[in-house]
């Protein structure tokens, strides 16, 4: 799982982020359109990108995309 | 629970009956705080618009009463002869008796007639199905009333974003007869009780009794306000458990049936919203003209009764065009608790959607 690629899909995912504005230090949870809505649909971006299991919980405890790429990344990897 | 069939059994007739108040989403942006983009993207991407609501003197009771009136007026049911009445719901007239005694005294049927309420949300019109199947199956019945209604927005709170706009009202009756001859009906139902507390209304049961406190409005952290006696769902929670379990549970049931999915006319999924719903049918590979999800802009997410509207609203010509229509019916929420049956219809004698009038 690429980082580049997270970041793409991510931005996708995302409704109003513009495809190349977020890099991996960027905090996603201080987006404009950061709510629930937004959960959900990076939440089913992950389960068919990745095929893994996103919690809300986790979504809330990680900060920056970097941080929630290695998330995946463990979760992958188990 | 193992997958079970039956056979010799015929769904006969389907009605369903909506309260006449629509609200739209489009006049609720105080709801949003004045945030138009909000609410673009959920009429977009949810797929939220419309919803029929009751008033407060309208319950799930009436609807079904109402839906059961006109069926067995169309269906030319005997009243004498129906042995047995199953009502789906969660939110009944009364703590006891039961929904079904009621409507059973309103209707004038038979004292020869079992009747039951199932405390069931949005799985709870197939398992009623699989009630109503077996019962007819085993040689204890020959035609059974299957109920299914609920007024889920008298539940929400008015100020609350996750819910307030998604849920509308509606009940159903469904006639389901012994047939020789009528082709196997398949099922599978599933539950995971660990999940109890993501779809709740937590006050109001024995748990915890109404009191002043249970009556006050308190704002969580999104800034959206509840009382513990009002609906709280988890809509991450719910969201993920419906498109991990829901796949899996017609994967499965199609197997089991050994009938491919190319080979199924229509799926109705309990009309939870149209994001649920495409990612679910995405997932299945399915073509996306087979899948109705239409139900949620038009009424709303009517939890029982969502899959009978779906039908009735959306199915009803082509149904009546062929001889034989191949469904596969699934719900899915509360409980958590979802369910899944693979049924064929055919020659109904009625399968309309109706407006309420008192």
């Amino acid at each position: 799982m690429e980082l580049k690629t997270f970041i793409k899909n991510f931005e996708e995912a995302v409704e109003d982020v513009e495809v190349g504005s977020l890099s991996g230090d960027s905090v996603y949870r201080s987006l404009e359109y950061w709510d629930s809505l937004a959960v959900l649909t990076v939440i089913a971006m992950v389960d068919a990108e990745y095929d893994l299991r996103l919690k809300a919980k986790e979504l809330k405890q990680m900060q920056t995309l970097s941080e929630l790429h290695a998330l995946l990344k463990s979760k992958q990897s188990i | 629970m193992p997958k079970c069939h039956f056979s010799d059994v015929k769904i006969s007739g389907i009605v369903t009956c909506v309260p006449p108040l629509e609200k739209c989403i489009d006049d609720e942006l105080e709801l949003f705080g004045g945030n138009v983009k909000q609410l673009e993207r959920l009429k977009k991407t949810i797929g939220l618009s419309k919803r029929r609501v009751v008033d407060a003197q309208t319950t799930a009771a009436d609807l079904c009463e109402k839906a059961a009136r006109h069926l067995i007026k169309e269906a030319g049911v005997d009243l004498q002869q129906i042995d047995a009445m199953i009502c789906v719901t969660q939110t009944p007239d009364y703590l006891q008796p039961c929904n079904a005694a009621v409507i059973h005294g309103r209707l004038g049927l038979s004292k020869n007639c079992a009747a039951l309420d199932v405390n069931l949300g949005c799985s709870g019109y197939v398992y009623g199905h699989w009630l109503a199947h077996s019962l007819v199956a085993s040689g204890g019945c020959e035609r059974i009333l299957l109920l299914a209604g609920d007024t889920i927005s008298r539940l929400v709170n008015a100020k609350d974003r996750s819910v307030a706009p998604l849920f509308g009202d509606g009940g159903s009756a469904t006639l389901i007869e012994r047939t020789v001859g009528a082709p196997s009906a398949y099922f599978s139902l599933q539950t995971d009780g660990g999940g109890y507390d993501k779809l709740i209304v937590p006050a109001g049961g024995s748990r915890h009794p109404k009191s002043t406190e249970t009556a006050e409005v308190l704002e969580d952290e999104s800034g959206n306000f509840r009382s513990p006696e009002n609906l709280f769902m988890d809509g991450a929670e719910i969201f993920n458990f419906s498109i991990t379990e829901e796949p899996k549970s017609v994967k499965e049931l199609l197997e089991y049936a050994e009938i491919d999915a190319d080979a199924v006319d229509h799926f109705v999924f309990h009309q939870a919203n149209r994001y649920i719903l495409s990612n679910i049918a995405k997932r299945l590979k399915l073509d996306l003209a087979k899948v109705p999800m239409q139900t949620v802009e038009r009424y709303g997410n009517q939890s029982s009764a969502s899959i009978p509207t779906a039908i009735c609203g959306e199915l009803a010509t082509a149904i009546a065009d062929r001889p034989s229509t191949r469904l596969l019916l699934s719900g899915f929420g509360v409980g958590l608790s979802w369910a899944s049956a693979l049924v064929e219809v055919g020659d109904l004698a009625v399968c309309e959607l109706i407006d309420y009038t008192a």
